[in-house]
């Protein structure tokens, strides 16, 4: 490669470096793009690294285009209504008002869950009691949807739409720059100082050294470097191994959001701004969303969180099984597949947040602990924590004060603290710790913190998903006897597949029958709906540290809750890791069945900065 | 070395991963939710401009132009995804890409803008772009563009270009049986529409990107709107054949027996 | 009424290539039942006895522009030609094979002559005389597929390969009338600023797709990916692909990732280039057969086999994106141990 061919590492200096282009940095850089234009009152914010040009501020994001996230989002929206008070939902493609929110239950129609006895007791209440109609397609519509889940005054949104939207706002302004298929692989931390960041290196072979027209990434030094990579960004996640966590704070309940866009049949009569919520199957544990778009297209799926303790916990299947569950797929048979993503959701909240600030750095977005785990929201809280951070950022800037820990602290933190977000953080902060003690004791513990606005709670602090993870045989216990389990694992490991398909059928699902349309393999989910892509010259980004301890782990979770089937089992008990496949959503991360070293709290897989990923602008 | 003025025709397809579905309103056929496609340099004019760019960095003072006509919002998020992967300057015309738009409106709307260019030395000019685009998909317009300027030399589906030391340039173009025809005009000007050429694609490079930037921005907010002609062409209906077939699979037969039945099928 | 023109060229053995006959064969749907006028023009070298070759076709006048400058595919010199040809017969249609020397050629005819041109015409609905001209092709890279018309003449038809049935007829001599776009002195210095040096052989030798095979080999990814025992094989794969398209005579199409591979450094199959691939970004070639071999993907990817007719594919995954729906057969297998066993059967 003649043209590209750079050998030295180049540098570059600009005022303020972003990582990551989201919710989160789209309100950072909305609110901060429009204080450099300047207005009548105020002078625009001009550049300390290139006098007399505006403020120079540069955004890079891993993912190929800055549209290719994935969310199911129904959110309240006050923060980016604040943001845009003229705010015209229409104007944003497939983003809707709320019409109508249900909260449905779903009875098992196979018997194939693991549903304690009194959920048991319960099922049978509601089949005796209601046998009329509304139990013919196995589900009941709750009567009532709690206040501190209504969604009633918001809209629906397809965050891949939403972010086209902001960001087609943003760089039309000229204002700041985003560049999306540049991966951040490093902090640039000195003396506890983060002076900027560092982009990946390119043209590099799959093990990360130097091949055809290698290009070392590039130092990015700031005076600022803004972190909204997400729940599983890499700079975030290095920050906070190089910084720790508050005191007291930790991040042990994570969950893994599957979903699909869907072209709905003709006959389906939901109206756009439709909200579904169900509870119930396919495990007492796993949530499902159907929130109509106009054009009769549908955005669906499932949330599989680490209290649903499954060692095979694959969402992939289990979304399968809850569209084909008879209230879902009466909506949905003879639609189509438009769209199929997956991605990490950081559900310790509040008790999550990283230390927000440091001398050099802030954190905003889901990484920094924003989402709300009672109300089920986090796009426009992660909306509000960049809205809050610019306008810290653009008083000091004025200010002429560097962005120190202490100055960083008075200007954004505080804002963050006195805010509603922190309010409702709060108030939500141990709403599911019941869950830790199972599915019935954990919607009491919900329902007590939402009615209780914070004052009540049910259930110890979480633990880390590894330390509550029970053995195949524990699991299946009464299901599935442990001679059938070996040689399954044995079918599967010579087959190099996961073991979930085959124990789930073990333990009475259905076969899924694919139609082609909605209903596919996996690997054409990937393809046709996600498009995922890899281009070549990358390093790969998921990493297992030491072999032996993959060699010696038997219950390899990585495997099983992969979103795209990009890790399989290995040759040598060391998984395999396909880049291809992968859409980094991160789940191998927390999945991670064995501490990299005794007592640490990281497992044994890193996921480094890597490109490629979904190419759906719809999700 | 005599420096090169290389104007580069290309614009944003839709990304070829995504689904495509016509529709057919009184304005002619679009592509359903057409604005909320993500889209992609064509594949074609990217090697076009990946090849412009090379050619510009081993012959010092050559300037390489990249005039590209789609609609300035979709415009500008591609220039965020191709502007660090080569330096060029961008002539960003506002209008719309649609593949049913007659290639004869868009080729005149493109020399119109070519002709603008400041400081363009059309002595020196190599008109660039792809052999075809993957939204059209009729591989005339760059010739016509080419016509249009009065540019006599033209070469199409081309993958290598060379510049030698007496000003001439070789070229291939690819030809039928997978053979190359082999040229050689004396110099600039002259139209070259790419095939995939030799180069990879780049990697991203942020200095250049920065660069781009300077002009990418002022260009986007200068470009000038333009109306393509639709009333050349009458579309009685777009559709997407179906076709889906019936497929046997054959999973529990012998490697031998499969190798059988196949070698049986290619005779037969 | 309208006047029909149709434009050939010879080859460099002096014969009108295949795709001259198809086209010949589309202007005659075109001619409702004779009554258009109907024109034939040649170019070339020496190109009497190709005329000869059509002489049954059916045309009410022959015309040639014959010259040495012509011997050689050049865009300046075929232009001129071109472009006195129309200049004399003054056609409304004009219907042309898309070769490689046309399809560079015609679109700036168009522009000269001020006419109108479509390319890669798949068919052509002549309606009923003195109705309008339908003409069909595919757009977004043979994704789907449109019928248009036209009202401005002239109107250039640029048809493609395979699409239609080739002209059929007698042979029997012509009274060629030669047209001549220059001066005594022959073309000027304008229009031969290019030299032909001659036609040479693509990187991959005659593995490239080769539209004159019954048989497409469509080669995936999956060649090159690590196989049951974890390691690679592409050396043996190679080997594989190349004795295969020998015993069968097939042409070879490659999947754009596998293609991609060989750009990129990797262990590659060295037989393939960009030349090979089939696809959204590659060629839609037309086949009798198609055996698709590792192959993975969806729509877009799949649209490289659209044309080819019967389909089978060879692959581990019986859900394949690539064969399920699209093929006739697929056959779960590995293909390393079918086409070594295949290379046996067919004496390789």
């Amino acid at each position: 490669m003649d043209q590209g061919l750079v050998m030295d590492r180049q540098n570059m200096d600009v005022d303020i470096v972003c990582v990551g282009f989201g919710p989160a940095t789209g309100g950072f850089l909305t609110t901060l793009s429009r204080a450099i234009a300047g207005s009548e009152s105020e002078a625009p914010l001009m550049s300390r690294v290139m006098p007399g040009m505006p403020l120079q501020v540069l955004c890079y994001e891993r993912a190929d285009d800055i549209g290719f996230g994935v969310s199911g989002v129904v959110t309240r929206g006050r923060g980016i209504k604040k943001s845009f008070p003229e705010l015209d939902v229409s104007q944003i493609p497939m983003a809707t008002p709320v019409a109508k929110e249900k909260l449905l239950y779903l009875l098992d129609p196979h018997g194939a869950s693991r549903r304690p006895a009194a959920l048991e007791g319960i099922d049978a209440m509601i089949r005796a009691v209601r046998s009329g109609s509304q139990t013919q397609d196995s589900s009941i519509e709750v009567p009532y949807v709690p206040d501190f889940l209504a969604k009633h005054d918001g809209f629906l949104l397809s965050i891949g739409q939403f972010n086209q939207w902001v960001g087609t706002e943003l760089m039309g302004s000229g204002l700041v720059q985003v560049w999306p298929g540049m991966p951040v692989s490093a902090p640039l931390i000195e003396d506890d100082r983060v002076v900027g960041i560092r982009l990946v290196d390119q043209g590099t072979e799959s093990d990360g050294t130097p091949g055809p027209g290698f290009m070392p990434g590039m130092n990015v030094h700031a005076a600022l470097t803004v972190v909204g990579d997400g729940p599983v960004g890499p700079i975030g996640r290095q920050l906070d191994e190089h910084f720790g966590f508050p005191e007291g704070h930790h991040q042990n309940d994570w969950a893994v959001g599957m979903k699909m866009v869907v072209d709905l049949p003709t006959h389906c009569p939901l109206a756009p701004g439709t909200v579904l919520h169900t509870i119930g199957y396919p495990e007492p544990e796993i949530f499902g969303f159907l929130y109509v778009h106009p054009g009769h297209v549908a955005s669906l799926g499932i949330f599989v969180p680490t209290w649903f303790d499954s060692p095979v916990r694959t969402s992939y299947a289990y979304l399968q099984h809850w569209m084909k569950h008879p209230r879902i797929w009466k909506y949905l048979e003879g639609g189509s597949l438009r769209s199929w993503g997956a991605k990490t959701l950081q559900e310790s909240g509040r008790r999550g947040e990283p230390h927000l600030v440091g001398d050099g750095y802030a954190r905003i977005g889901e990484g920094s602990g924003s989402t709300n785990v009672l109300t089920g929201s986090g796009v426009d809280e992660a909306w509000t924590t960049g809205v809050l951070l610019a306008e810290g950022v653009i008083e000091l800037w004025r200010a002429e004060q560097p962005f120190t820990r202490q100055n960083l602290d008075a200007a954004y933190v505080t804002r963050r603290r006195n805010s509603w977000l922190e309010a409702e953080a709060k108030e939500s902060e141990k709403s599911r710790d019941g869950f830790q003690k199972g599915f019935l004791t954990g919607l009491l513990g919900m329902g007590l913190t939402g009615l209780t606005h914070g004052k009540l709670h049910v259930g110890p602090d979480p633990v880390p998903p590894r330390d509550r993870i029970p053995t195949l045989e524990e699991y299946y216990e009464g299901r599935i006897p442990p001679s059938q389990i070996e040689a399954i694992r044995q079918e599967c490991k010579s087959k190099g597949e996961p073991l979930h398909t085959a124990l789930m059928e073990a333990a009475g699902w259905p076969e899924v029958e694919y139609d082609g349309e909605l209903l596919m393999s996996h690997q054409d989910a990937l393809l046709r709906g996600g498009k995922v892509q890899a281009p070549p010259g990358y390093a790969d980004h998921v990493v297992f540290v030491y072999p032996s301890l993959c060699e010696s782990c038997d219950n390899q979770l990585c495997i099983e809750v992969c979103s795209g089937q990009a890790i399989t089992p290995g040759e040598s008990g060391v998984p395999q890791f396909d880049r291809e496949k992968c859409i980094h959503c991160g789940a191998c991360i927390w999945s991670c069945a064995v501490p990299r070293e005794p007592g640490a709290h990281a497992g044994n897989i890193e996921f480094r900065a890597g490109a490629g990923g979904l190419h759906s602008g719809e999700n | 070395m005599t420096p090169f003025h290389i104007v580069v025709c290309g614009s944003l397809v839709p990304d070829p991963l995504q689904t495509l579905e016509p529709t057919l309103g009184p304005e002619g056929p679009g592509l359903k939710n057409e604005m909320m496609l993500p889209s992609v340099l064509d594949p074609w004019a990217g090697h076009a401009l990946y090849e412009a760019a090379s050619l510009a960095t081993k012959h010092p003072e050559s300037r390489v132009w990249l005039v590209s006509l789609g609609p300035k919002a979709r415009l500008q998020q591609l220039m965020m995804s191709i502007a660090q992967k080569a330096k060029f300057e961008l002539v960003a015309i506002d209008s719309s890409a649609s593949g049913f738009i007659d290639a004869q409106s868009v080729a005149r709307t493109l020399a119109t803008a070519i002709d603008e260019i400041d400081g363009l030395d059309k002595n020196r000019l190599l008109l660039f772009g792809g052999c075809a685009s993957a939204s059209r998909d009729a591989g005339v317009t760059v010739q016509m563009v080419g016509e249009l300027l009065g540019l006599t030399d033209q070469f199409l589906a081309v993958d290598e270009l060379e510049a030698r030391d007496d000003g001439s340039l070789r070229v291939l173009e690819r030809i039928e049986g997978g053979k190359y025809l082999a040229s050689t005009v004396r110099g600039a000007p002259a139209v070259v529409a790419w095939a995939t050429g030799k180069l990879p694609e780049p990697p991203n490079n942020p200095q250049v990107g920065m660069q781009n930037m300077r002009t990418i921005l002022p260009a986007l907010q200068k470009a000038k709107a333009a109306i393509p002609n639709r009333n050349s062409i009458h579309y009685q209906e777009v559709a997407i054949p179906q076709q889906k077939r019936e497929t046997r699979v054959v999973k529990d037969m012998s490697v031998d027996e499969i190798a059988r039945e196949i070698a049986d099928w290619i005779r037969g | 009424m309208e006047t029909i023109l149709v434009l050939l060229h010879i080859d460099e053995s002096g014969n009108l290539p295949r795709i001259a006959f198809e086209a010949l064969g589309a202007a005659c749907e075109l001619r409702h039942g004779g009554n258009a006028n109907f024109a034939i023009g040649i170019i070339g070298g020496d190109i009497e006895s190709a005329a000869g070759k059509i002489g049954g076709c059916g045309a009410t006048s022959f015309f040639g522009v014959s010259h040495p400058a012509l011997e050689v595919s050049r865009y300046g010199t075929d232009l001129a030609a071109l472009g006195a040809l129309v200049e004399k017969v003054a056609p409304t249609l004009i219907v042309a094979p898309s070769t490689s020397r046309f399809a560079r050629v015609l679109p700036g005819l168009a522009v000269r002559i001020g006419g109108q041109i479509d390319t890669h015409i798949t068919s052509i609905d002549p309606g009923a005389e003195g109705d309008a001209v339908f003409a069909e092709r595919w757009y977004y890279r043979q994704r789907m597929k449109a019928k248009f018309t036209r009202d401005a003449r002239p109107w250039i038809l640029v048809v493609d390969g395979g699409a239609f049935e080739p002209w059929k007829g007698e042979t029997g001599s012509v009274a060629l009338q030669m047209v001549s776009p220059w001066a005594e002195g022959g073309p000027g210095d304008n229009v031969t600023r290019t030299q032909v040096s001659g036609i040479e052989t693509g990187e991959s030798g005659t593995q490239t797709i080769r539209p004159d095979a019954d048989l497409l080999f469509v080669a995936g990814a999956g060649w090159a990916k690590k196989q049951a025992d974890g390691q690679t094989h592409v050396p043996k794969a190679e080997k594989l692909i190349l004795g295969f398209l020998e015993g069968a005579k097939a042409s070879l199409g490659s999947s754009k990732s596998l293609v991609d591979q060989s750009s990129e450094g990797q262990a590659v199959l060295t037989c393939l280039s960009h030349l090979n691939q089939v696809g959204q970004t590659g060629t839609t070639p037309r086949h009798q057969k198609g055996l698709a071999t590792c192959c993975h993907g969806e729509e877009p990817h799949v649209v490289g086999w659209r044309f080819v007719q019967e389909r089978r594919a060879v692959n581990l995954d019986a859900n394949c994106g690539w064969a399920r729906g699209k093929a006739d057969v697929v056959y779960v297998a590995d293909a390393f141990e079918v086409v070594e066993k295949l290379n046996d059967l067919l004496g390789v």
